[in-house]
């Protein structure tokens, strides 16, 4: 029988040689797809190599393609260390798309600035928005967050193939076809702008960066961190501290639905300048990845998020020059999540094998 | 939309309900076991939609569908031994597992199923075939809706009662039950919590897998990244709106399945009102359920709750 016995002090050399070990059996398994795969492995390596890191270009590319990463894990960190199990922020993602959709056809013609404010900020709302409805039927009507959340993402990404695949925000060319399932390009003044003039990184990123160290301060250095913090390790205790859990509920889920909210704004008006769920999908449900894997915390999640936008960037050249599926992203991507989900088991646990079962 | 009032649409709704009733039935009812043990498996549809990728390429490759149901089957059941090893013998949160398991298997199902096709056109198969009970099937419009199915819809339906004996009339169904409500006491009579949870959430598991395997051979003819579309999480849903009970589990399933059913028929008639709405309805009518019948919940007291001696 394999029994888990606590380890009373926690051994960091050993915590970065169980990490590192599980990243070494990624790798393998990684190598292992590719070759089953009859890929030259070498070469789709090299391919990943020169399609995120091997220049000005690849670089910004892997920061755009993680910015979204970025906001999602954050969304995943806030309700996660809570111990909330909200997986809604696939869905979030989208309503913040939308939202945001919506305020840059509302406010055509506003001043750059404030356009592009009111765009944000109801990408923003518009997450929150799903965040309430989950808090709501929790709080109110003992709906499970997991299952609310999840029929809320299918019912939303159904919402918006309507809106672009025969409703009113269909594409102009395309409303009699509705191949296509996309919106008209948003407006040249609407896109968010880069950073540094003609290079593409887009000012979603520097927004993801300030929205994971505003969080590293909210979670560590703020009475509301604290309560996220606690909600998790012993709700009732917070409860008799005089907390109004419910409350705390309510205002975890609009933050992580906020922030999930931006991700879809960024996608949208930072990287692919049309709606369209294609653009979207998945970015949720890697951003729960990129949370755990950045061990719950902003900072760490910056750093999951750009190595996985790192990865979703090379992968388009590896599809290109070494002919590698690109379904090949989510499968390392959940492979690492359930080898880091070990190592923090062999980090926290000594195992220990004992008699027989009966 | 009045096209879809006629007789013959109503029969083919209520026929195709018992058709999309039988993958989430097998799953929802399979992974009533391994609730009852006490593992909040999330992984239903990850398990599912192996469970069809693997059912695919065996009936491509073999021509053979009682060997591709198998291996549909047997592919569910490895997946609940990862997921038995992650939640009963690692104790990791099951959430996360389950959250984990399904991102992995959808990408890795859609990764392979590119490398099978290799950028070609994919292989098709010839799926199962109705089965007319002799006399029954003639009579009008409930032989139709009834008894010209496949075989596998009747042996969904007879795993309610199956299932239902199992966990209320035998000696491992009770030490199963158990689990989910006080698993100290299997512990401290001398008996292995982990080896029982590891078997409740295999047959869950393998249950699963012959539901992903109908909804491959039973549908479709070639296989699709997003096959399962949600069925996987209907069927939690159903367990936790029929209170964890085989029946009330079944009632839900159905209503589910008509919803679908409906969906799939407005789509065909091609009716005025946008089709995507229908497709949202189960998931909206599941909200719904739980909010309706959130009062005396039967959920098992130790769900979700890794066992530590």
């Amino acid at each position: 029988m394999i029994s888990l016995e606590k380890r009373l002090e926690s051994n960091i050399s050993w915590v970065l040689f169980v990490y590192s070990l599980a990243c070494i059996v990624g790798f393998i398994f990684t190598a292992f797809l590719l070759w089953s795969s009859g890929t030259d492995i070498p070469k789709a390596f090299f391919a990943l190599y020169k399609g995120s890191l091997s220049s000005k270009k690849a670089i910004f590319s892997s920061l755009n393609y993680a910015t979204p990463l970025i906001l999602t894990g954050l969304a995943t960190v806030v309700a996660f260390r809570a111990q909330i199990w909200s997986i809604g922020q696939e869905g979030q993602v989208y309503a913040g798309a939308m939202s945001a959709y919506f305020a840059s056809l509302m406010f055509y013609g506003a001043p750059l600035w404030i356009h592009l404010l009111l765009v944000i900020a109801f990408g923003a709302l518009g997450g929150a928005l799903l965040g309430v409805l989950s808090a709501v039927l929790k709080n109110k009507f003992h709906v499970n967050e997991v299952i609310s959340t999840v029929m809320i993402n299918y019912i939303i990404i159904f919402f918006l193939s309507y809106m672009v695949g025969g409703g009113p925000w269909t594409e102009i060319s395309d409303v009699n076809t509705t191949v296509y399932q996309q919106s008209d390009p948003v407006a040249d003044y609407s896109k968010l702008p880069y950073l540094f003039g003609s290079t593409k990184l887009h000012l979603g990123f520097l927004l993801a960066i300030l929205s994971a160290v505003a969080c590293h301060f909210l979670i560590y250095s703020t009475p509301f961190g604290y309560e996220i913090r606690a909600m998790g390790h012993n709700p009732v205790a917070l409860g008799h501290r005089g907390t109004n859990t419910h409350k705390t509920l309510l205002y975890i889920l609009i933050l992580s639905g906020a922030i999930a909210g931006l991700a879809g704004v960024t996608e949208i008006f930072g990287t692919s300048h049309r709606l369209k769920s294609e653009a979207l999908y998945g970015l949720g449900y890697t951003g729960i990845i990129v949370g755990m894997i950045g061990g719950l915390t902003p900072l760490g999640t910056i750093i999951a998020g750009i190595i996985f936008g790192g990865l979703a960037s090379g992968a388009l050249y590896m599809k290109v020059l070494a002919k590698v599926p690109a379904a090949l992203v989510p499968t390392i991507e959940g492979m690492f999540l359930l080898f880091f989900l070990c190592a923090g088991v062999a980090a926290r646990y000594k195992i220990v094998v004992t008699g027989k079962d009966v | 939309m009045s096209e879809l009032f006629q007789e013959a649409v109503i029969i083919s709704i209520l026929a195709g309900t018992l058709r999309i009733m039988t993958p989430i039935l097998f799953a929802a009812i399979g992974e009533l076991v391994t609730q009852r043990a006490g593992i909040w498996n999330m992984g239903v549809e990850g398990t599912m939609i192996m469970g069809a990728f693997v059912s695919y390429v065996v009936a491509t490759q073999s021509d053979s569908l009682p060997l591709a149901i198998l291996s549909g089957i047997l592919s569910g059941m490895v997946m609940g031994l990862i997921i038995g090893f992650m939640t009963s013998t690692l104790r990791v949160d099951h959430f996360i597992t389950g959250l984990g398991l399904n991102l992995l298997v959808g990408g890795l199902t859609f990764f392979w199923f590119r490398i099978y096709v290799k950028g070609g056109h994919p292989p098709t198969f010839t799926g199962l075939e109705n089965f007319s009970i002799p006399i029954l099937a003639s009579i009008p419009i409930l032989g139709e809706v009834f008894f010209n199915q496949k075989p596998l819809t009747y042996i969904a339906i007879l795993s309610v009662p199956v299932v239902s004996y199992f966990l209320y009339r035998t000696r491992w169904g009770l030490e199963i039950r158990c689990l989910g409500e006080n698993p100290k006491a299997i512990d401290i009579k001398g008996l292995s919590v982990a080896l029982r949870q590891y078997i409740a959430i295999i047959i869950g598991s393998g249950m699963t897998g012959l539901g992903g395997a109908f909804l491959m051979l039973g549908f479709s003819d070639r296989f699709q990244p997003d096959l399962t579309a949600g069925k996987g999480w209907l069927a939690i849903v159903a367990i936790i709106a029929g209170k964890w009970l085989p029946k009330g589990v079944f009632a839900a399933v159905l209503v589910f399945a008509f919803l679908e059913s409906v969906a799939v028929h407005v789509q065909i008639i091609d009716a005025d009102i946008p089709y995507q709405i229908f497709f949202a309805l189960p998931y909206l009518a599941s909200i719904i359920l739980l909010i309706l019948l959130r009062r005396k919940t039967n959920q098992p007291a130790r769900l979700g709750v890794p066992y530590f001696r």
